[in-house]
């Protein structure tokens, strides 16, 4: 049984979050431990790892880059490995200059005005590439599954430069 | 054949007895008991009326004739009488053990170093040397849990079939399993480890005079007298969704106290370090002025120095406020950052609950307001609502509520991860992941002809090693020797609902494995508990054996009635030879259990869980489909 087919939905990029939240709540109130303190060992056994289970397919379906990857993954596509190299020169290049803007907050005349400029074309950027993939998923075809998994290793770089912000954030307010 | 029992769909499925079960608040100053009793969950007082038992246990002179007679009847003094030695016999009376437990030594020596006792053991068992001899801050915990369970059951008239226990909700793996330690100590039967904050939402979102205050998300500030806790939950029709939580193991009111010492001390032109009674003096004015300044602009400080000579000063609110104020804000940047984790805007935040005693003092308050933007809840008794909470968890996980809609979805505190090359940790389960969970990431070796791989568990937020917590260290051997690079190490984490960790560890193509229940390194393992319980009962072979073999029996009837239930509830799923096999094995579970043998009783449960595997595994599919397809009504 898959993900999708544990929270009764079908298979697409498209969900409707507060539904999933929704079934989510309810899987859980059927097979958390906490229902079977008083069960033989064997239920509870069974239930931690049932539970375990429904906590990661709903961790998987709700957040979209994991979401992404667990759709391409089913449809068999091939995902490369984070250590693989990484061969858009373009977008490789245009990642240094965003992780230069962001260490350049720090000195800027108005950090606030800074920092929240820099995440705003993170942001930006990082819609853009999740329509695009978005549309390739919907597709479904050899081409698009393949740029689809390029565009969620994109994504992750954005993911990355998102923690760098956070710790950024850390380091300028909590003094 | 037996008989089976009917019940209406909907309906409990048990002959309805009630059974006794209590939440326990163990907190660093004072502990409570609670229970519910008749729909209403309640504080339990002593034979003098006091709810509160301070947390503090002395060890009594032995030697004297008359105590040696009542053996361990009153050696061990508990609460109010340990609390008026606390200063007279110091060394032998200790305070805070909350703050010791489930610490290593060094830990503990550059937290608080200047603590009365005498410590001894090694790094990870750190032991304080008494007048009964080494005492590990377990067993100190453990005698007020005993101590609390002996109330409840004189209170409800019977024995208890269960206890839920409150920690804070970032106490670490280690902390975590010594506090399950010492309630194994005290023969308490612990149906769940919960987080302090998540039991005062329960409690909160319990209260019915809180008006709409049971919908969408809340914020428990938990600031008590050694720790500190921040919880973003939300609320949603019975389930209590832990989004996120954090907070600071060594801030709390304590801090406060320390702070006003400091300045008195320096008014005074005192100069450290000081006689223990005039330090000890310093703190208690210091904490007398804190409590006075909650409801006064001053306050009247009286010193009697070491020369015998008097001094005095007046504190304002305004300076103690200055004084404090860092250690306030410092609880702010916790907020926010478990706001970020939640994702959750302060504007998003329904009601702001606050708990622990410490939020009485007036500049949290009026901080904490200023930071969320709203006035912050202070109906609910801060001292009282932790172990209400966990009273009414207590009650549903004994069974008393067969037919409640509450849920509670709790999250792991702090990040795990395991040691990589260079000292670096590689984490795999992130903080603030709904528990339970189970988590695998893959290694590989990076010799050729490597045989075994050393593994190093480690808990914390830091890219370093050194920067996170020990928590255990095992290895894998008897890896088939390939090149490097090509064995497939799976290393799988699972963290269970009361947030404690197992570790396991396989090599893919040989099927190698190894695995660690993340205890030993740390705390103590099951030989030493069972020595403890032994040394602390006076007829030690007979008594010990006595409990395990009540133990198992009482487990015998829990597994033969949750059996028998299940069968009555869901006997479409069986067909009528399986009833009758399930039965067969029922029935000889009963009959060994009547015997006096432990072990043998263990191994018919074992043999009936075996039994029921399959049925309990269509059960659970039963449950799944039924919670789906009600869905889709709901839906229609």
């Amino acid at each position: 049984m898959n993900y999708f087919q544990l929270f009764d939905i079908n298979v697409s990029f498209d969900v409707n979050l507060n539904q999933l939240s929704q079934t989510y709540q309810n899987l859980q109130k059927a097979v958390h431990p906490d229902r079977f303190a008083h069960a033989s060992s064997q239920e509870q056994l069974l239930a931690v790892q049932k539970s375990a289970e429904i906590n990661d397919a709903y961790q998987t379906l709700k957040q979209p880059l994991k979401r992404a990857e667990y759709i391409l993954t089913l449809r068999g596509v091939d995902m490369p490995n984070e250590q693989q190299s990484f061969s858009d020169n373009a977008f490789l290049m245009q990642q240094m200059e965003l992780r230069e803007m962001l260490a350049d907050v720090k000195f800027a005349d108005d950090v606030d005005v800074a920092l929240s400029s820099a995440q705003q074309i993170l942001t930006q950027e990082y819609q853009e590439l999740l329509e695009s993939m978005s549309a390739q998923i919907l597709t479904n075809n050899t081409t698009d599954n393949a740029l689809a998994c390029d565009n969620l290793r994109k994504l992750k770089f954005y993911q990355k430069l998102n923690l760098e912000v956070e710790r950024l954030e850390d380091s300028l307010f909590d003094d | 054949m037996a008989l089976l029992q009917i019940a209406e769909p909907g309906q409990s499925t048990v002959p309805h007895e009630h059974r006794l079960a209590a939440g326990i608040d163990l907190g660093t100053t004072n502990s409570l008991i609670a229970s519910v009793k008749s729909g209403e969950a309640s504080t339990l007082v002593d034979h003098q009326g006091n709810d509160i038992l301070p947390s503090i246990v002395n060890y009594q002179d032995t030697s004297k004739g008359s105590l040696q007679d009542s053996l361990h009847g009153n050696s061990i003094l508990v609460g109010e009488e340990a609390k008026a030695l606390s200063v007279s016999d110091a060394q032998n009376t200790i305070v805070s053990a909350k703050r010791l437990i489930g610490r290593s030594l060094s830990d503990i020596k550059s937290k608080y170093p200047s603590l009365p006792y005498q410590f001894c053991g090694d790094e990870n068992h750190p032991e304080i040397i008494t007048r009964q001899g080494k005492i590990n801050p377990v067993q100190v915990s453990a005698e007020i849990l005993k101590t609390l369970a002996q109330r409840a059951e004189k209170a409800l008239g019977g024995e208890l079939t269960g206890v839920v226990v409150t920690v804070p909700a970032h106490f670490d793996d280690a902390q975590r399993q010594s506090t399950k330690d010492a309630a194994k100590l005290a023969g308490v039967n612990i149906l769940r480890l919960l987080n302090e904050p998540t039991a005062a939402a329960v409690a909160y979102g319990l209260d019915s005079d809180q008006k709409g205050g049971q919908e969408g998300v809340i914020a428990i500030y938990d600031l008590g007298g050694g720790t500190f806790d921040i919880s973003i939950l939300r609320l949603n029709k019975g389930v209590f969704e832990v989004l996120s939580t954090g907070g600071d193991s060594a801030l709390g009111g304590d801090d406060f106290d320390v702070a006003v010492a400091d300045y008195l001390a320096e008014q005074a032109g005192l100069t450290r370090p000081l006689s223990p009674s005039l330090e000890r003096q310093l703190m208690q004015q210091a904490c007398f002025a804190k409590e006075q300044l909650t409801t006064q602009e001053s306050v009247e400080v009286l010193l009697t120095l070491e020369n015998n000579q008097k001094w005095s000063t007046k504190l304002t609110k305004e300076r103690f406020d200055s004084l404090i104020s860092a250690l306030v804000k410092k609880t702010l940047r916790a907020c926010r950052r478990s706001l970020k984790d939640a994702q959750i805007s302060t504007d998003e935040v329904l009601e702001v609950v606050m708990v622990g005693g410490s939020t009485r003092v007036p500049l949290v308050r009026v901080e904490v307001e200023k930071y969320f933007n709203k006035k912050p809840l202070t109906s609910i008794d801060p001292d009282k609502v932790v172990a209400i909470g966990a009273a009414i968890q207590a009650d549903i996980l004994a069974g008393n509520k067969p037919d409640s809609d509450i849920l509670l979805l709790d999250v792991t505190p702090l990040s795990l991860g395991l040691e990589t090359m260079g000292g670096l940790v590689e984490k795999v389960i992130l903080r603030n992941t709904t528990i339970p969970v189970a988590k695998a990431q893959e290694f590989t070796t990076f010799k050729d002809g490597q045989t075994a791989m050393a593994i190093h568990v480690l808990q914390g937020e830091r890219e370093l090693v050194d920067d996170c917590r020990s928590l255990a260290r095992f290895e894998l051997r008897g890896i088939p020797a390939m090149t490097a690079g090509a064995a497939h190490i799976r290393v799988t984490f699972k963290v269970d609902a009361d947030g404690l960790l197992s570790v396991s560890a396989m090599e893919k193509s040989s099927g190698v494995e190894s695995s660690i229940e993340v205890k030993p390194s740390f705390g103590l393992d099951d030989s030493k508990i069972t020595q403890m319980l032994k040394d602390s009962m006076s007829n030690a072979k007979a008594d010990i054996d006595a409990r395990m073999l009540k133990e198992q029996q009482v487990e015998a009837a829990r597994v033969i009635e949750s059996i028998q239930a299940a069968i009555t509830l869901d006997n479409h799923l069986l067909t009528k030879d399986e009833v009758i096999a399930i039965e067969q094995v029922i029935k000889s579970l009963a009959d060994i259990s009547q015997g006096e043998d432990a072990d043998t009783i263990e191994s018919a449960i074992e043999k009936l869980d075996q039994a029921t595997a399959v049925f309990a595994e269509r059960r659970m599919d039963s449950s799944i489909n039924k919670a789906l397809s009600g869905q889709s009504v709901e839906k229609l």
